[in-house]
C-alpha cells in the first residue's frame, strides 16, 4: 500500500509531515520539559501581570471579533462598501440577477459560435 | 448479493421515501421507534451505496429500466428510443452518491439531539427523508424531466427545513428565499427540459446526447440549465440567497443542504459534459465556469472574513469553497478534446472532484460544530462568545480538524485535493493558481479569527454553566472528521479507487450513451 498521491508534476506523501509533526511535537515537549521548575500552578505565579494596573474582568479582556482584523477591513474599505451594497437582503434583487446572468450567458452562447 | 446490487439503485432512492412516509406512523409509538427507523435507513442505504460503488468501479456504468422485464433491458423490443424512466449509475454518479450517504446519516445523527427540544419532530424526519430521496434520484436519474422532478423534491423539503423552527422569524424568511429561488431555477430547467423535448422528442439524457445537434434553441437551453443549477448552486453572483437560507436552518439541514448544493454541481457538470459534451466548445463555456469559479473564491472568502454570525461566516466559505471546484472541472471543460486534458485537464479535474469529496466532509463538520455553539449558548453572534474551549473541548477539537482542512494545510486533506488544483489549472493560466492561494491564506486567517473569538480567552461568565453537547451530537461530527482523517491518510487510495474513475466517467461522454442506446453506429 502506497501513501503516495502523484499530481503529474510531484507527489505528496502526508505520512512524512505526520512524522514530522510527531517529532516535532516530542521537540516541543521537551524543551517546554526544561521551563522554570518552580511553577505551581492555580497559585499567585499564575495570576495576570500588567505592570501593577487592575487587571480586567474575563468579559472585558477577551478581543471580540469586531476587533479583529481591523486594518484589513480599513485598507479594503473601497471594496467592502461596493461588495456590501450587492448584499441586499431582498428576493427581487436576487431574481434580477438571475434574469441578467442568464441573458448575458444565452448572448455569450448564441453569438460565439460554438458549435464544432 | 448479486439480486440486491441489481436492484440498488431504485433500492437506494426508495427506502428514504418509504421511511420518510413510516416515519409519522412509527413516531406515534414513540421517539426511539422512530430514531431508529431513520438511523437503520439510512445506514441500510450507506451499505447499498457502498456495495454499487464497488460493482460500478469494477465492471463499469449500470442502468436500471423501471417497468421493464429485465433492469437491463433499456429499449423496448420494437422501439428505437428508450421510453422508460431509467436510472443510470456511472462512477460520477456513484462518487455523489458516497458524499450523500455519508452526510445523510451524520446529519441524522447530530440530528437525534440537535432537535430533541424541538416540537414536530416527526415532520422534520419525514422532510429529512424526502430530502435524502431527492438528493439520491438527482443524483441517478439518467433522464432530464426527473431530474427535475427529485430536484423538486429536495428544493421543497429543504425549504420546509430551513423553516423548521418556526418560533423566529429568520427562519421563515430564509425559508420563503430558499423555496422562490429553487421554484424559479426549476421552472427554468424545465423550460430547457421542454425546448430539448420539442426538438428530440425525448427526455433521455443519453438520447439527447446522442441526437444534439446544438441549434440556436439548444444553446438558449443549455443557458437556462447552466444559470439554473449555477444559482442553485451559490456561485457568485447567484449567491445572494445562500447566506440568508443557510445559516438559519437547523446545523444538521445546513449540512446536508451543501450537498444539495454539490447535487446541482453534479446536475451542471452532467448538463456540460455528457448532454452537451459531443457539440460545446468547452473553451467559451469552461471560461465562464472558470470564471465563475474565480469570483466565487474571492468575493465568498472575503465576505466571509467579515461576518460577526458563525452560521452565516461558515456560509460565505461554503460558497468560497465551491469555486475551487469550478475552477478545477472548468478548467477540464475548456481543455476538453484537446490535447492538454491529457496533460493537465484529466488531473484538474480530479482535483476538483477531490475537492468536492473534502468539502462534503470538512463543511458539514464545520457547520456542525457552529450548530454546537448555537445549541450550548443560544447566539449565533461570535462578538458574544468566547472562552468556550474550556467547556466544549469536544466541539473545538473538532473545529480544529475543520478549520486545518477547508485552509489546506498540511497534512490533511484538503491540502491533498488544492495542490491537484493548484499544479494542474497553474498551466491552463497561473492567475488561477494565484487566486486560489490567497483565498486559502484569506480562509485560514478568517477561521482563525472565528476560533479566538468563540473558543479562546478565560471563561466568561455568562457561560458558566454551559456543558459539552451531548453524545449523539459529537458522534455525528466525529463521522465526519472521521472520514477527513481517512482520507488525510490514503489520498492515493482514495483517488485511484472512486476519484479518477469520476472523473474519466464524465469525460467519457460515448460510455454513458453506450449504457443505454447500444453501441452508436
Amino acid at each position: 500500500m502506497t501513501f503516495i498521491l502523484e499530481s503529474g508534476y510531484s507527489f505528496w506523501n502526508p505520512l512524512v509531515w505526520i512524522i514530522l509533526f510527531l517529532v516535532m511535537m516530542v521537540l516541543i515537549y521537551f524543551f517546554r520539559r526544561q521551563g522554570q521548575e518552580k511553577y505551581k500552578k492555580d497559585t499567585e505565579q499564575a495570576q495576570i501581570f500588567l505592570c501593577g494596573a487592575e487587571v480586567p474582568a474575563p468579559g472585558e479582556r477577551h478581543i471580540r471579533v469586531g476587533n479583529i482584523y481591523w486594518g484589513f477591513f480599513e485598507t479594503l474599505k473601497e471594496y467592502y462598501n461596493q461588495i456590501l451594497k450587492l448584499h441586499t437582503g431582498i428576493i427581487n434583487d436576487y431574481v434580477a440577477w438571475f434574469v441578467a446572468v442568464t441573458a448575458i450567458t444565452a448572448v455569450i452562447l448564441l453569438m460565439a459560435g460554438l458549435g464544432k | 448479493m448479486a439480486t440486491l446490487i441489481t436492484h440498488s439503485p431504485i433500492l437506494i432512492i426508495a427506502i428514504p421515501l418509504v421511511a420518510a412516509f413510516l416515519t409519522p406512523l412509527i413516531g406515534m409509538a414513540g421517539s426511539k421507534a422512530r430514531n431508529t427507523l431513520v438511523v437503520v435507513s439510512l445506514t441500510f442505504v450507506a451499505f447499498l451505496v457502498f456495495a454499487l460503488a464497488r460493482d460500478v468501479v469494477a465492471n463499469g456504468i449500470r442502468v436500471y429500466t423501471l417497468g421493464s422485464a429485465s433492469p437491463s433491458l433499456t429499449i423496448p423490443p420494437g422501439s428505437m428510443v428508450p421510453v422508460r424512466i431509467i436510472l443510470e449509475v456511472d462512477a460520477m454518479s456513484i462518487f455523489f452518491g458516497i458524499i450523500w450517504a455519508i452526510v445523510s446519516l451524520a446529519a441524522a445523527m447530530f440530528s437525534l439531539s440537535h432537535i430533541a427540544d424541538e416540537t414536530g419532530q416527526n415532520r422534520f424526519y419525514t422532510l429529512l427523508l424526502l430530502m435524502v430521496t431527492g438528493g439520491f434520484g438527482m443524483m441517478f436519474t439518467g433522464d432530464l424531466f426527473n431530474l427535475f422532478v427529485f430536484l423538486e423534491i429536495a428544493s421543497i423539503s429543504g425549504g420546509a427545513l430551513i423553516a423548521f423552527r418556526t418560533r423566529s422569524a429568520d427562519t421563515q424568511e430564509g425559508g420563503f428565499k430558499y423555496i422562490v429561488v429553487s421554484a424559479i431555477a426549476g421552472l427554468m430547467i424545465l423550460f430547457a427540459t421542454g425546448l430539448l423535448y420539442a426538438q428530440y422528442n425525448s427526455l433521455n439524457m443519453a438520447t439527447l446526447a446522442h441526437v444534439i445537434q446544438f441549434t440556436a434553441s439548444d444553446k438558449i437551453a443549455l443557458a437556462l440549465l447552466l444559470v439554473a443549477f449555477t444559482m442553485k448552486t451559490g456561485m457568485v453572483p447567484l449567491h445572494l440567497w445562500f447566506p440568508d437560507a443557510y445559516s438559519v436552518a437547523p446545523a444538521s439541514i445546513t449540512g446536508m443542504l451543501v450537498i444539495t448544493s454539490h447535487a446541482c454541481m453534479y446536475a451542471a457538470f452532467r448538463v456540460c459534459f455528457t448532454l452537451y459534451g459531443g457539440v460545446i466548445d468547452g473553451l467559451v463555456v469552461g471560461w465562464i465556469i472558470v470564471i465563475t469559479g474565480l469570483l466565487t473564491m474571492f468575493v465568498g472568502v472575503t465576505m466571509a472574513v467579515f461576518q460577526k454570525d458563525v452560521m452565516r461566516f461558515m456560509s460565505y466559505h461554503a460558497i468560497s469553497q465551491l469555486g475551487y471546484m469550478w475552477v478545477g472541472v472548468g478548467v477540464g471543460l475548456a481543455v476538453l478534446g484537446t490535447p492538454e486534458l491529457g496533460t493537465y485537464g484529466r488531473d484538474a479535474m480530479t482535483g476538483g472532484i477531490f475537492h468536492i469529496l473534502n468539502h462534503a466532509m470538512y463543511k458539514p463538520l464545520l457547520f456542525f460544530t457552529g450548530g454546537a455553539l448555537f445549541h450550548c449558548t443560544g447566539t449565533r453572534d461570535l462578538a458574544k462568545m468566547g472562552g468556550l474551549a474550556h467547556k466544549m473541548k469536544w466541539t473545538a477539537i473538532l473545529y480544529i480538524i475543520g478549520t486545518l482542512s477547508i485552509s489546506g494545510l498540511p497534512p490533511l486533506n484538503g491540502f491533498s485535493s488544492k495542490i491537484l488544483i493548484y499544479e494542474s489549472v497553474y498551466r491552463f493560466h497561473p492567475i488561477l493558481t494565484m487566486t486560489g492561494i490567497i483565498v486559502s491564506i484569506l480562509t485560514l486567517a478568517s477561521f482563525t479569527k472565528a476560533f479566538h473569538s468563540a473558543f479562546m480567552g478565560a471563561e466568561l461568565p455568562e457561560y458558566e454553566k454551559v456543558r459539552e453537547v451531548p453524545r449523539s451530537m459529537i458522534i455525528g461530527m466525529v463521522i465526519l472528521a472521521a472520514g477527513i482523517v481517512f482520507i488525510t491518510l490514503f489520498p492515493a487510495q482514495v483517488v485511484g479507487w472512486i476519484l479518477r474513475p469520476a472523473a474519466n466517467a464524465l469525460i467519457d461522454q460515448g460510455a454513458y450513451i453506450n449504457a443505454v442506446m447500444g453501441a452508436i453506429p
